[in-house]
C-alpha cells in the first residue's frame, strides 16, 4: 500500500475501516486521512448513516399464506 | 470510535421473553417471532435453492423443525441464531436435494461497481489525482431528522430490494437483524473477507441511493 490513501481509496476501504478489518498499517493512513479532509470525513459519517438507516427499517410481511400454514402448524404443535 | 453492528451471544431479554411465551403457547409470541425473522429467513433460504416458492417452503418446515425441537433449546446461543442453523440446515437439505443451481460463491462475484463514481474524484492529469471534486454532503448536521422520515427508509428499502442476492441477504443479516459477520459467513458459507465485499457493495449503493433522497 502506499504512503497515503486518495479519498477514492477511503471510500472502497470505508466498510473495512468500520469493521475493524483493516491491517493496523492501513488504518493508521486511513485515519490520518480522515483527520485532515472533511470530505472524507462526512463520507464516513454518511456510511454510518446509512447503517443506521437500514437497522430501522421494518421487516418485510410475511404473505398471508404462509401466516396462516404456520398458524395451523403452531395450533397444531400446541395441541400435541 | 463507535463499533457498528451489534454482536449478541447468548439469548437477549427480550428472546427470553418470546420464547418463554412461545414455550407456553402464546401464538402472539410466535407470530412476532415468524415476522420479525422472515425477511432473513427467506432471503438465505433463497441463496440455497431455485425458487421463491421452494424458499417459502424451506421457512414453513424450519418452523416446523423448531416447534419439534422446542425443548431441546437451552438459550446458549441466541434465539435467532438457534433460528438460522435450523433455516441453514433445512435449505441445504432442500438445495442438495435439488442441485443447487447458483454456488453462493458466484453469487458474491456478481457486479463489480466502484462504492461511488469514478467521476466524483479528480483525474490523474489533476495536481490531487483520486480526491473529490467536490465533498459529499455534510449528513452529520441532523442524521436524526433525516432517519426520522418515513420516505428515507422507504429509499433505503427500494435500494436494499433492488440489490443482488448476495448482498440483499449480507445488508439484511448484518444491518437491518444485526448478526454477526461470524454468523453471516456460517449461514451463507462464505469466506469472511467476500462477506465484507459484499456488505461493502450492499451498503454503498444503499448510501448512493440516500445520497440522491437527501441532497438530490
Amino acid at each position: 500500500m502506499a504512503e497515503h490513501v486518495t479519498c477514492q481509496d477511503v471510500v472502497e476501504l470505508a466498510t473495512e475501516y468500520l469493521e475493524h478489518t483493516l491491517p493496523a498499517d492501513e488504518a493508521a493512513l486511513f485515519e490520518q486521512h480522515i483527520n485532515f479532509c472533511d470530505g472524507c470525513d462526512w463520507y464516513l459519517d454518511q456510511m454510518r448513516t446509512t447503517v443506521a438507516a437500514v437497522g430501522r427499517i421494518e421487516e418485510e410481511d410475511v404473505p398471508p399464506e404462509t401466516r396462516e400454514k404456520l398458524l395451523a402448524a403452531f395450533r397444531d404443535w400446541k395441541r400435541a | 470510535m463507535t463499533r457498528i453492528g451489534v454482536q449478541r451471544s447468548t439469548a437477549s431479554a427480550d428472546e427470553v421473553d418470546l420464547l418463554a411465551r412461545l414455550r407456553a403457547g402464546d401464538e402472539q409470541a410466535f407470530e412476532t417471532l415468524v415476522a420479525r425473522h422472515y425477511g432473513t429467513m427467506i432471503a438465505v433460504a433463497q441463496t440455497y435453492v431455485k425458487t421463491r416458492a421452494v424458499a417459502e417452503e424451506v421457512v414453513q418446515d424450519a418452523w416446523l423443525a423448531l416447534l419439534q425441537s422446542l425443548d431441546r433449546f437451552e438459550g446458549r446461543s441466541s434465539l435467532k441464531t438457534w433460528i438460522l442453523s435450523i433455516l441453514v440446515n433445512k435449505a441445504k437439505t432442500r438445495g442438495v436435494r435439488e442441485a443447487r443451481s447458483v454456488p453462493f460463491a458466484s453469487l458474491a462475484r456478481e457486479r463489480d461497481a466502484p462504492a461511488v463514481e469514478p467521476q466524483r474524484f479528480r483525474g490523474s492529469q489533476d495536481a490531487f489525482p483520486g480526491h473529490w471534486r467536490a465533498y459529499p454532503g455534510r449528513w452529520g448536521a441532523a442524521p436524526d431528522v433525516a432517519l426520522e422520515d418515513g420516505e428515507t427508509l422507504r429509499v433505503a428499502l427500494r435500494a436494499i430490494a433492488g440489490l443482488p442476492l448476495a448482498q440483499q441477504t449480507v445488508i439484511r443479516m448484518r444491518d437491518v437483524e444485526g448478526y454477526s459477520s461470524e454468523e453471516v459467513c456460517t449461514a451463507l458459507d462464505v469466506s469472511a473477507a467476500n462477506q465484507r465485499v459484499l456488505l461493502h457493495r450492499a451498503r454503498s449503493h444503499v448510501r448512493a441511493a440516500l445520497e440522491a433522497h437527501l441532497d438530490g
